[in-house]
């Protein structure tokens, strides 16, 4: 119906990136360059909260592109987010080095508390960057591939695949709880000291991690734009509509499917592996299947389908997340609660969806008022 | 709340970028007049509130008094409650903004060792102050948090000495949840009990996910191991919320306190208040504090509690004394420094001495943690705890336990020069951690 | 590090620095000979008293508020010729023995609270029970009790106390209560107690060294032959403790209750299974119609569970409070209200929420996430955020023998009641006139509505009924666990779990759900752990789910596409 939509960037499209690089331009030099005491100087702490926003943005555009686009429902989606940042927090463990508190040369505090004697296979290669990063794409990749090739190909769809990505969340939690499995447990992954040799409590890092989010953000969304655009992403939004009919028309559906859903988890691990540095913690509490269905609701907020929007909609919850639990802290959830009730009621499209509302009335009051 | 809509706007405002300029009207905030803030750092929701929530009472009570009292020198105390709602990188989140942003004195605040680990980072980075009122596993030591509640040796050890002695206990079921604190907490009882010749196959430990509930199994199993011929008792390190199914399944399954003895380190008045205790009566737990420690200090403290909270039946437990101790020394260590600065606070924390709940002084020892004595109280059918047993002197908290591989030989002395959370007394050096 | 601070003055605990390590074990060491030096000399202090057996000595050793006292008066009140003895016992079971530290003087108070004269039985004029001090117990002093009441209630006329006497000598293996155990044996006419009495003779005289061997090799037999958990416990420290013939026999004994046990732990297992089973229905039966039949993602189902476990909660604080004698009913009277409650809720719920959203399942699953965090914080406004108590009525408590089995009734209650509530649900879907038009409204709305069935109304109170099950869910749940504004969050999963592998829409499908993934869930807990147990069965139902997409029961026909 819109043609703007068939570009690759639209209007909404060029305003999220401007805003984008602004801040990814602005941010650095109002915190690094601008003196402390300046009206303008924009406190460190600040950096670090936008900086995971960003995160959460990133993830949830990751998940709009299979739910909005593909009509898949992941109710898992914070496991691929979890996983990238164990692949993440693994690296920054094998970086303390002999600074932990036990000054082990090889294993991490927890091991050695723990009495492990030896680093665990799976920890194996992680002090080194580039197989960090790797790792960060491919776990969560490879677990989406697998889940995904399995339940496409059996045609799981619907509430089906929505409770069985929940269980998958949950198993992953639970088993990452266990101490057995050498992934720190409760406590998780924390007490990092260096990434690429740099303090990440340095205001310079969070800053550069800032940028790191900002860019990860932007070029998250372009290749999310560039997949529904395309030819390919035309089938996917069919299936979306209609997948029997689009079965029936000789198109591989499961194929698609798996394609697009691998492709969001390794944008989704992309985005733990930003946050697991800028608050500092990774434990098993990410996988909860709460948190996976926040994730969801950010998307519905913002507006589903839309991409801007659930980055929009990441933005917002959280934000008003940080701003209620100090502001009402002992009712805050039902602010929260309530958001989610009137956004599902009044909003169905969304915030974007509302101001597309409101343009679209006002494009329709003007010919009325020049007639 | 004119902090909070200016946070909101600057927000808003470095989100857009460019327009953070209509927001900043204001410079950072002044630290020399006006309140002390004191930040609280207890989970409001989720599943922390359920032990949380009473912290976070107990510290508005106090700093209630204290501004009665005339305040802090000369100033008043402001609390400042957020929510970190059980979510472990929220915690962090909010520390940050209580101390960058609501530039707190010091934080009163978390429960579960991962909310501490959590924020441990931050206060280092920021150097403020965090009290810590929950037993826990040890094996830390940082300059900015002070360690209120009881290290290992200043329960578990203890209790599993008291189970040895008078009910002749000769098998041992280590039961807990599965994450650091008991793991922990087994691993030194383990190598504990077997440093008094406990043999192995005399041991039987079992971890169970938070919030278990079907404990049918794992009961019926510990009936099992107790029936072979041997007294036998269950050392539980189950967290919270398990408890109450937990002890429900004894009751059920008839394992009487004289057959086969609980004693546990995580379940206190506030968790026996969610409980029928009738079945239980003559379980045990080990803490610092019970309720019905009779002395005209607690007795005070009790009737203002509930004067506060305007519930007359409203019980009190082991880290809420804590609290008080924390937040007495606190009060006594900025007096004695004169300033709310942290370097000046920290340093004065050392060797303050405060009256405790259960008739002695607490003292901040050099390693951040404190002296307390220890009791063992009975499960009593009213849901209180009756003392059986108590330590003769105080116990120094032990931060690096003796019976770990790997910290057997560290020690923690923050005063100079030595200034150090994991001293290697075998190699005369200082650890990486410590700055 | 380990440091003991000795002084309380703080000058000498800022005094113990690195440097002083020695000094401190030291300190350690000396203040434990210390220690055993003290308790060598109380020992020898109390030494000539424990000679003397006199009635007056027993009732001292109960006024000196020490354990070790208290513990010997009570093996020596049997003996002591007090005519007192049993109401002292009594009262100090019940709590009720007080004492008068300065004067040295014993007391004990009636139900009523009325004092009496431990030494005579007199009623204690002018004394108010303020002044006194409590007798206070401990484990130790609770076993001498315990079997001291058991010799002293072995007549007793109350054959359930007789049973229980019977089974605390079995436990204590007392050797003084054997002619106790004998005289009562020959007057003892109801067969049960009788056996009893005798696996208590047994256990006394096989443990006792001192009898003759032949004696001691028949009483093993019966121990043998009584075959529980008890018995293994007693063969293996009669095992432990002889030699010759009699350990031969235990040990023999105590391999053959084990291999005996060994075999009961399947049927073990598959009662907790079914228990378990009960528990995942219960919870899981009322998201079965709210979700399995109406297609709404109920995400606030937990809550209603815990709605009705709160009103549990209040019922049972309002018979506590207005009607003590309604304290054992409490549950039957909480049954109906919940379902009232929270079929309002639910009810409420829909025609506010949920009626605007049919047709977009995915959009419910946002929406009662909503309700259920604002649910979840009122209960927590409301009632805070601590655990609430919720009592057993008695019927519920207790246990019983099923062979090598040992069955508590709350669990067996919560199994029929969970089979109840499936059948009255299954009725009422199957043959009322609202459970035809409730099926004919999920089949097919639109003709549904051309018959004249009022949709609206038949959506309202289907969502009533599953809320209003999960609260009555919610009131058995409050037996087992937690009744905290958590509680529904620790079942919502399991119960889409069961839902889902069951097969949407089929109610059998639930029920048989529930109860498969109880049992393997206990049958791979003892394997594998729980957690590990639980991972695995969760992998199974994602396989599972790849090989039956639609889970065990698929409706077939129009409604799957739909």
């Amino acid at each position: 119906m819109n043609p703007a939509t068939d570009r690759l960037i639209d209007t909404r499209g060029y305003i999220f990136l401007a805003v984008l690089s602004a801040a990814a331009v602005l941010v650095p030099i109002l915190t690094l360059v601008i003196p402390d005491e300046s009206a303008f100087a924009m406190p460190p702490y600040l950096v670090a909260l936008f900086g995971k926003y960003l995160c959460f943005a990133l993830l949830a555009v990751a998940l709009d592109l299979v739910w909005g686009y593909c009509g898949i429902l992941s109710l898992g989606h914070g496991a691929f987010f979890a996983l990238g940042g164990y692949a993440m927090g693994m690296y920054l463990m094998r970086q303390i080095g002999t600074r932990g508190v036990y000054a082990h040369p090889v294993l991490p505090d927890f091991m050695v508390f723990l009495n492990w004697k030896e680093l665990p296979v799976a920890w194996w290669g992680f002090q080194s960057f580039p197989y960090a990063m790797a790792m960060v794409l491919l776990i969560p990749g490879l677990l989406a591939f697998i889940f995904g090739w399995l339940a496409f190909r059996s045609r799981v769809t619907g509430v089906y695949l929505s409770i069985i990505t929940q269980a998958m969340t949950y198993a992953l939690m639970l088993a990452f709880f266990r101490n057995d499995m050498g992934f720190g447990g409760n406590n998780g992954l924390t007490d990092f000291k260096d990434l690429l040799g740099f303090n990440v409590q340095a205001t310079e890092t969070r800053v550069a991690l800032f940028v790191a989010s900002c860019i990860a953000l932007g070029g998250g969304y372009l290749v999310a734009r560039a997949v529904v655009t395309s030819k390919f992403g035309k089938v996917v939004i069919a299936i979306r509509d209609a997948e029997s009919r689009t079965r029936f028309l000789g198109y591989r559906v499961e194929t698609y499917k798996l394609a697009v859903f691998v492709l969001s988890a390794m944008m989704a691990g992309l985005a733990g592996a930003l946050y697991v540095p800028q608050v500092g913690i990774i434990n098993p509490g990410e996988f909860s299947p709460a948190n996976s269905i926040e994730a969801v609701i950010w998307v519905a907020v913002g507006g589903r389908g839309t991409l801007v929007g659930a980055a929009l909609g990441a933005f917002m919850v959280n934000w008003g997340k940080t701003f209620f639990t100090g502001a009402l802290p002992e009712y805050w959830l039902f602010a929260l609660g309530g958001l989610f009730v009137l956004v599902t009621l009044f909003m169905p499209k969304g915030v974007i969806g509302l101001i597309d509302q409101y343009k679209v009335r006002r494009a329709s009051k003007k010919p009325t008022a020049e007639g | 709340m004119s902090f909070t809509r200016r946070f909101m706007l600057r927000a808003t405002g470095a989100a857009i970028g460019g327009a953070l300029a209509l927001a900043s009207t204001g410079a950072a905030f002044a630290q020399g007049a006006g309140p002390i803030k004191v930040g609280i750092l207890h989970s409001l929701s989720g599943t922390m509130a359920i032990s949380e929530t009473t912290l976070k009472d107990v510290m508005l009570m106090l700093i209630e008094e204290q501004n009665k009292k005339g305040g802090l020198l000369g100033r008043k105390l402001e609390p400042v409650v957020v929510d970190p709602a059980s979510n472990w990188p929220l915690f962090a989140e909010k520390a940050r903004e209580l101390i960058a942003k609501d530039k707190v004195a010091a934080t009163f605040g978390c429960w579960t060792s991962v909310s501490r680990k959590s924020v441990l980072p931050v206060f280092e980075e920021l150097n403020s102050i965090l009290f810590y009122p929950v037993q826990y596993e040890g094996e830390e030591s940082s300059r900015n948090i002070f360690y209120t509640g009881a290290a290992p040796n200043q329960q578990a050890i203890p209790a599993v000495d008291y189970l040895m002695e008078n009910e002749k206990v000769q098998r041992w079921v280590l039961a807990g949840t599965d994450y650091v604190y008991p793991r922990t907490t087994n691993r030194i009882l383990e190598a504990y009990l077997k440093s008094k010749g406990v043999k192995q196959e005399d041991i039987m430990i079992n971890y169970t996910p938070f919030g278990h509930s079907d404990w049918q199994t794992i009961v019926a199993n510990i009936k099992k191991f107790g029936s072979a011929g041997k007294k036998t008792a269950v050392v539980s390190t189950i967290n919270g919320d398990a408890n109450v199914p937990f002890y429900k399944e004894l009751g059920n399954a008839g394992i009487k306190a004289t057959d086969i003895p609980v004693v546990a380190f995580s379940v206190g008045e506030e968790e026996l208040a969610g409980i029928d205790t009738k079945p239980l009566v003559g379980h045990l737990a080990a803490w610092n504090y019970f309720q019905s420690v009779d002395n005209p200090i607690n007795k005070e403290f009790i009737a203002k509690w509930r004067a506060f909270t305007k519930n007359a039946k409203r019980v009190t437990n082991d880290p809420m004394e804590a609290h008080v101790i924390g937040f007495n020394m606190w009060v006594k260590a900025v007096e004695k420094a004169g300033t709310i600065d942290s370097d000046a606070v920290i340093d004065a924390m050392i060797g303050v001495s405060v009256p405790n709940l259960t008739g002695g002084y607490s003292t901040m020892m050099p390693n951040h943690h404190i002296t307390k004595p220890v009791l063992i109280g009975e499960v009593q059918a009213d849901g209180q705890f009756n003392t059986v047993w108590q330590t003769s002197g105080l116990v120094v908290g032990d931060e690096w336990s003796d019976y770990l591989e790997g910290s057997k030989d560290l020690i923690a002395d923050w005063r100079k020069p030595l200034s150090c959370g994991n001293f290697n007394v075998a190699t005369g050096k200082c650890g990486g951690a410590a700055k | 590090m380990t440091r003991y601070a000795q002084g309380r003055a703080p000058a000498r605990v800022q005094a113990i620095s690195l440097q002083s390590q020695a000094r401190n074990r030291f300190i350690e060491t000396f203040s434990l000979l210390l220690a055993a030096a003290f308790v060598l000399m109380a020992a020898l202090l109390i030494a000539p008293k424990a000679r003397a057996q006199s009635p007056t000595d027993v009732l001292t050793y109960l006024t000196t508020d020490r354990f070790p006292d208290t513990e010997r008066a009570l093996n020596e009140i049997g003996t002591s010729g007090l005519a007192t003895a049993p109401q002292i016992v009594e009262a100090l079971a019940a709590n009720r023995l007080l004492f008068d530290a300065a004067a040295r003087k014993l007391y004990f108070a009636d139900e009523s609270g009325a004092l009496f004269d431990a030494a005579t039985g007199a009623p204690a004029a002018g004394i108010s029970p303020d002044d006194l001090k409590r007798v206070r117990l401990n484990n130790a002093v609770r076993r001498s009790l315990n079997a001291a009441r058991g010799a002293l209630t072995l007549m007793s006329p109350d054959p359930a106390r007789r049973r229980a006497a019977a089974e605390a000598v079995f436990k204590s293996r007392d050797a003084s209560a054997l002619p106790l155990v004998e005289s009562a044996l020959e007057k003892e006419s109801t067969p049960a107690i009788r056996k009893k009495l005798e696996e208590a003779r047994a256990a006394i005289i096989a443990a006792d060294a001192s009898a003759p061997e032949a004696r001691r090799l028949e009483s093993l037999e019966t121990l043998k032959e009584r075959g529980d958990q008890d018995a293994l416990g007693t063969l293996a420290t009669i095992a432990a403790a002889s030699e010759g013939r009699v350990k031969t026999s235990a040990e023999a004994g105590v391999a053959a209750i084990q291999s005996r046990l060994a075999m009961w732990r399947n049927v073990q297992n598959v009662w907790y299974g079914l228990s378990l089973g009960s528990v995942l229905l219960l919870a899981a039966i009322g998201l079965a119609i709210t979700f399995g039949v109406m297609g709404v993602i109920n995400m606030a189902h937990g809550e209603m569970v815990m709605l009705g476990a709160y009103t549990t909660f209040v019922v049972q604080e309002w018979a506590r409070t207005n009607h003590p004698e309604l304290m054992n009913y409490s549950l039957f009277i909480a049954i109906p209200l919940a379902f009232l409650v929270t079929g309002a809720v639910g009810i409420f719920i829909e025609r506010v929420v949920i009626r605007f959203l049919y047709g977009r399942p995915l959009e419910t699953l946002l929406a009662t996430f909503g309700i259920s965090l604002i649910l979840q914080q009122a209960v927590r406004t409301i009632f805070g955020a601590n655990n609430r108590e919720v009592s057993a009525p008695a019927f519920m408590s207790g246990s019983f023998d099923f062979g090598a089995l040992s069955i508590g009734y709350g669990r067996m209650w919560i199994i029929v009641f969970a089979m109840a509530v499936f059948a009255a649900l299954l009725f009422v879907l199957r043959a009322t006139s609202f459970g035809l038009r409730m099926r004919a409204v999920t089949q097919n709305r639109r003709m549904a509505s051309s018959m004249g069935i009022d949709t609206n109304r038949i959506d309202a109170l289907a969502f009533g009924l599953g809320s209003g099950i999960a609260g009555m869910a919610g009131v058995a749940l409050s037996q087992i666990d937690n009744v905290s504004p958590n509680l529904g969050q620790s079942y919502i999963i399991d119960s889409f779990m069961v839902v889902v592998f069951g097969g949407v829409g089929n109610l059998w499908g639930t029920l048989l759900g529930a109860l498969t993934l109880g049992v393997a869930n206990k049958f791979l807990e003892p394997v594998a752990g729980a957690v590990l147990g639980k991972i695995l069965l969760l992998v199974f139902i994602i396989l599972f789910i790849q090989k039956r997409p639609r889970g065990l029961f698929a409706l077939k026909g129009r409604a799957v596409e739909a």
